[in-house]
């Protein structure tokens, strides 16, 4: 039994246009079309139809994306990306740090007062040096050494003065006894170990402050690398697609027309 | 060796999320380009992907093998795309990808392509784009995964939950429909290398 095809059977054109269509019956179709030219026109059209189909094409986009449990993310990300510090810009990033050091410096400023309760030496922040003029000063290491030095200083002499003063209301032209002279000796102890305690803080912050520095050196060296790189690499591009461009515009120019 | 779907299904069901992002990672993109051509909008199709995944992920344990792992995916995604422009209620829009440079294109092509040529080509583009917005949802899905996910005639009809005979005539009426915008847009030979 032969198969017949007809032309209103679109049903079957559209398998023989796609190939999903047995050999007898395409066999038919094309029987058909030899002898149809209306049939062989819309063939042919529609053919030249899914050949457009072809050139849309969706846009090119990055997708990546993944299930990630629940319980595997660390609370940090529930609000906001593990690596947020990466979209901060390295101004915001060095004004941070600066920030930071300012506030270890001040720290370890040293604060002497004496009172009714008598003298006390400790470190912390100093009213006289908000943060604020803190940060608005540059950063610099020996000052700071000299300022603690010039106060330390001064400390020593206003607490020999109202100490001489004291023993002087108190005992007349008396020699000062064994216990000022302990007291005295007490208090420069207090001031020394001061002192060495805010050289060691000092060093140590400075060691951080270097090697935080370094650290962020060398990174902004790679950042500065990579996009250098990556420009070189863009620019060598643009640089052939400009070569070839002028090859098109040339050739073109040149066909006869 | 490369595991099958099938074999990522199974791990997956049991529990392994790695080989589930396998299956992401192997069928994202045709995904989206399904989105894409039936939604016409970007964002919407990574929506779309998006979300696609996520139900496939909750729905796995229901997930019986009798049909091809890519033919569920299709179908949820589908589902959103028709949940999509119901929503919505309009057809949808086809937006060209923004920010195309012709020189970049030119780059793409090689050298023996014109720039003419590829202006050209950018234009036929946006037509035939524009001659898909047209098309009903219905004929639009049947010639996007006809044309672009090479689907049998029988897969589409299951999956848009119609006899076989009704996927050739919608794309026969799709087909003839994008032909004359074509045509109406002097647009009759294309290079491409598709056909018949």
């Amino acid at each position: 039994m032969s198969i017949k095809f007809t032309c209103d059977d679109k049903a079957t054109l559209v398998a023989y246009l796609y190939g999903e269509i047995d050999a007898a019956t395409r066999q038919a179709v094309d029987d058909h079309l030899a002898q149809c030219a209306a049939c062989a026109s819309e063939v042919t059209a529609l053919g030249e139809t899914r050949s457009g189909l072809g050139l849309w094409a969706p846009p090119d986009v990055e997708l990546d994306f993944q299930i990630v449990k629940k319980s595997e993310l660390p609370p940090s990300n529930v609000l906001r990306p593990a690596r947020w510090w990466k979209d901060v810009p390295a101004w915001a990033q060095a004004a941070a740090a600066v920030l930071v050091v300012a506030a270890g410096l001040s720290i370890a400023n040293l604060q002497v007062t004496s009172g009714p309760n008598g003298l006390s030496v400790r470190t912390g922040w100093m009213s006289q040096q908000p943060v604020a003029a803190a940060l608005s000063e540059p950063f610099d290491g020996a000052a700071v050494e000299q300022r603690v030095e010039r106060a330390l200083v001064s400390l020593e002499q206003q607490l020999r003065t109202e100490i001489r003063s004291v023993n002087a209301e108190t005992t007349g032209t008396a020699p000062r006894g064994t216990a000022d002279e302990a007291t005295v000796r007490r208090v420069q102890q207090l001031l020394a170990e001061a002192e060495q305690r805010n050289q060691r803080q000092l060093a140590a912050r400075f060691v951080e402050l270097t090697r935080d520095l370094n650290l962020q050196r060398r990174a902004d060296l790679m950042n500065v690398k990579r996009v250098v790189n990556s420009f070189a690499g863009a620019y060598d591009e643009r640089l052939m697609r400009q070569s070839q461009m002028i090859n098109n515009v040339i050739r073109v120019s040149s066909t006869p027309q | 060796m490369v595991a099958t779907d099938e074999e990522l299904v199974v791990k997956s069901m049991a529990g392994d999320v790695e080989s589930f992002n396998q299956l992401v990672l192997r069928w994202e993109r045709p995904i989206y380009a399904l989105a894409y051509r039936v939604i016409g909008r970007d964002e919407d199709a990574r929506d779309v992907v998006q979300q696609t995944f996520l139900r496939a992920f909750r729905a796995l344990p229901g997930f019986k093998g009798q049909a091809k792992f890519s033919s569920w995916l299709y179908r949820i995604a589908l589902n959103l795309c028709r949940d999509w422009i119901r929503r919505k209620k309009r057809t949808p829009l086809v937006e060209m990808p923004e920010g195309i440079d012709v020189v970049e294109l030119a780059s793409e092509q090689g050298p023996a392509e014109s720039i003419e040529d590829l202006v050209a080509r950018q234009e036929m583009s946006r037509i035939v784009a524009e001659g898909m917005k047209k098309l009903p949802e219905e004929q639009r899905t049947a010639i996007v995964l006809k044309e672009y996910h090479g689907l049998t005639f029988q897969e589409i009809a299951d999956l848009q939950g119609c006899p076989l005979s009704t996927v050739k005539t919608r794309l026969y009426q799709g087909l003839t429909v994008l032909r004359r915008h074509l045509e109406s847009q002097g647009m009759t030979k294309f290079e491409s290398g598709k056909g018949p």
